[in-house]
């Protein structure tokens, strides 16, 4: 319109976009910004929860937090182990949820109910899901014990999954995905219906099998949308807690204490905030590092 | 001949697979609701009975009965619940709607600000807002676990906004501005309405997120009556030795029924909302 009224009318949107963002801004700034940077900086000092009781300040103790982590012969397990959750995770439910995509995507009779009921795992609160199959593994009356005895025939009789060291961090891993393959497979099923039909049609014609036009249409077509549901389910995993704490917290003999826990124990349970902010520092930079280094392949793959 | 058999199979396969996911998927709610309707005792039976052989709504009995502080935390939960569905509603339906509209230059930090708020564990805030809420007095109280639970909701929910927002055309407003209709009238009266569908998404969702939540609750608040369902629940009924697991089961039942019920009838807007959101966000 008219170069008089442009200018009016922009120092008065930007006004009005300073109004209205203010609350967001605010909100997260006082509770989330600002809260990472002051754990940041209690990380190196010397902080317990004695002194929050008699209110006295925390203390510089050059370093000693992550001095004592890394001198911690728990600390590096516990990093390896919180990445082959992440991983194992994340690429079941990726494949897990991309079967499931694909056949509801296939004319399946049936297909709109059955993606209806599907999604009811992930409205399930968190804390439900690990009671309900806490319930399922229970060592002595669990039916997981019972189906492990039916299909090996009786020869296992006695299968404790949460009670194994080698086991249990697999069956939180199964709550997991049980969980999260629901808003996995609703996502990729959007991506689905966004790849142009008329194409995958001529390469039926050029006779293309049903692999080919997988990997070299339909993926290729949905690189974004799998794109961000990988990195939210990467932050999620890494993020998980709930779920570990629940079940089996942290057991048995540490084979599930993955950073989360870590830093919940350190904090709140053996009550050394400082301790407890080193190890999600730490946490926090292994979690940027994986989520730049996973952006930067998949946009690598786009300019090949 | 070949061919038809070959194809065949494949859809035979196509299903059984199917089949197997759906079962992983819903076996363990139905095992959980059989579950509440057996005796204690039958619960642990071994092997386990596939139908209860005693049906009976005991548990429901005892925990509707029994003095118990169950309804007290899941009458927390509502309250703290509807109460950060409602906040993240208007915080994020304003900052939604300026970065659809306004262009302002500041607009991309803003929203990789937001990104990244979303990426920090939640124990690593925790550790912090543990004092940080003590030397302000909103440690053990709603308002302070509201405002924070508000936080982490705060970001998803202003991108999927901004994305309902982009699908209205500008056109309309212009059209209410050349009226004189002012930028606040402009937003509220006119475009507001035409996004109806994303209010509900969005509401919907930060109310099931704040339904779930553990963390928070389990730092921010000390005193019992005050609790939330997830912490109540794992406070109350875990940990103890000798579990009554027809009860565990019933509580479950009744913790996800609301969201149950929440999904079922507004899935259309769900379903819709997340969508956008990641696949715009």
């Amino acid at each position: 319109m008219q170069r008089k009224m442009h200018f009016k009318k922009a120092t008065g949107d930007r006004l009005f976009w300073l109004m209205l963002i203010l609350p967001a801004l605010a909100i997260v700034t006082a509770f989330i910004l600002i809260p990472i940077a002051d754990s940041v900086r209690m990380s190196f000092t010397e902080y317990k929860m004695k002194n929050i009781l008699r209110g006295t300040p925390a203390t510089w103790n050059s370093f000693e937090n992550y001095i004592k982590l890394f001198r911690n012969k728990q600390f590096l397990p516990t990093i390896y182990r919180t990445f082959g959750f992440v991983v194992l995770v994340v690429l079941s439910q990726f494949l897990l949820g991309m079967i499931l995509a694909l056949i509801l995507n296939s004319n399946v009779r049936g297909a709109r109910l059955i993606r209806s009921v599907m999604m009811m795992p992930w409205v399930v609160p968190t804390v439900i899901s690990a009671l309900i199959w806490l319930w399922i593994f229970q060592s002595q009356y669990g039916l997981f014990k019972y189906l492990v005895n039916v299909f090996s025939f009786g020869r296992v009789t006695d299968f404790a999954m949460l009670n194994n060291t080698r086991f249990a961090l697999a069956g939180i891993g199964i709550a997991a995905l049980w969980k999260q393959i629901p808003l996995t497979t609703l996502l990729l099923l959007a991506g689905l219906q966004n790849v142009p039909d008329d194409m995958l049609e001529a390469a039926t014609i050029d006779g293309a099998g049903y692999f080919t036009r997988l990997f070299r249409i339909v993926i290729p077509y949905m690189r974004s949308v799998i794109q961000v549901i990988l990195t939210m389910a990467i932050i999620e995993n890494f993020k998980q807690f709930p779920l570990i704490w629940t079940m089996t917290g942290g057991g048995p003999s540490n084979s599930t204490t993955t950073l989360a826990v870590m830093s919940y124990r350190e904090a709140f349970v053996s009550q050394n905030l400082g301790s407890g902010a080193a190890v999600t520092t730490i946490w926090m930079l292994l979690m940027i590092v994986v989520v730049w280094v996973f952006r930067k392949c998949m946009k690598r793959q786009e300019i090949e | 001949m070949k061919r038809k058999t070959a194809s065949r199979l494949a859809s035979a396969g196509k299903y059984l697979l199917l089949l197997l996911l759906l079962l992983f998927l819903l076996f363990p709610l139905y095992w959980m609701l059989i579950t509440s309707f057996k005796t204690n005792l039958e619960s642990y039976l071994y092997p386990p009975t596939f139908w209860p052989k005693d049906f009976t709504v005991e548990s429901y009995i005892k925990l509707f009965t029994e003095n118990n502080l169950f309804f007290v935390y899941y009458k927390n939960n509502f309250i703290v619940s509807g109460a950060v569905a409602l906040i993240t509603l208007l915080i994020s339906c304003m900052a939604g709607y300026a970065l659809s509209r306004l262009h302002v230059k500041f607009n991309p930090a803003l929203v990789a600000l937001l990104t990244a708020s979303q990426m920090f564990p939640v124990v690593s805030r925790l550790i912090s807002l543990y004092s940080l809420l003590q030397s302000v007095d909103l440690i053990n109280t709603f308002p302070g676990l509201i405002l924070a639970i508000t936080a982490a909701q705060v970001a998803f929910s202003t991108m999927l906004m901004s994305s309902f927002f982009d699908s209205v055309p500008v056109s309309i407003e212009d059209a209410a501005s050349v009226d004189g209709a002012g930028r606040f009238r402009t937003m509220f009266t006119i475009s507001l309405p035409l996004v109806k569908g994303g209010l509900l998404a969005v509401g919907i969702y930060s109310f099931l997120m704040a339904w779930d939540d553990f963390l928070h609750a389990a730092i921010l608040i000390q005193s019992d009556e005050l609790r939330t369902l997830s912490v109540g629940i794992s406070a109350r009924y875990l940990g103890e030795l000798s579990y009554d697991w027809s009860l565990v089961n019933t509580i479950s039942i009744i913790g996800i029924l609301p969201m149950l019920l929440l999904f079922f009838f507004f899935q259309k807007y769900m379903v819709k909302g997340l969508v956008a959101g990641a696949v715009k966000g």
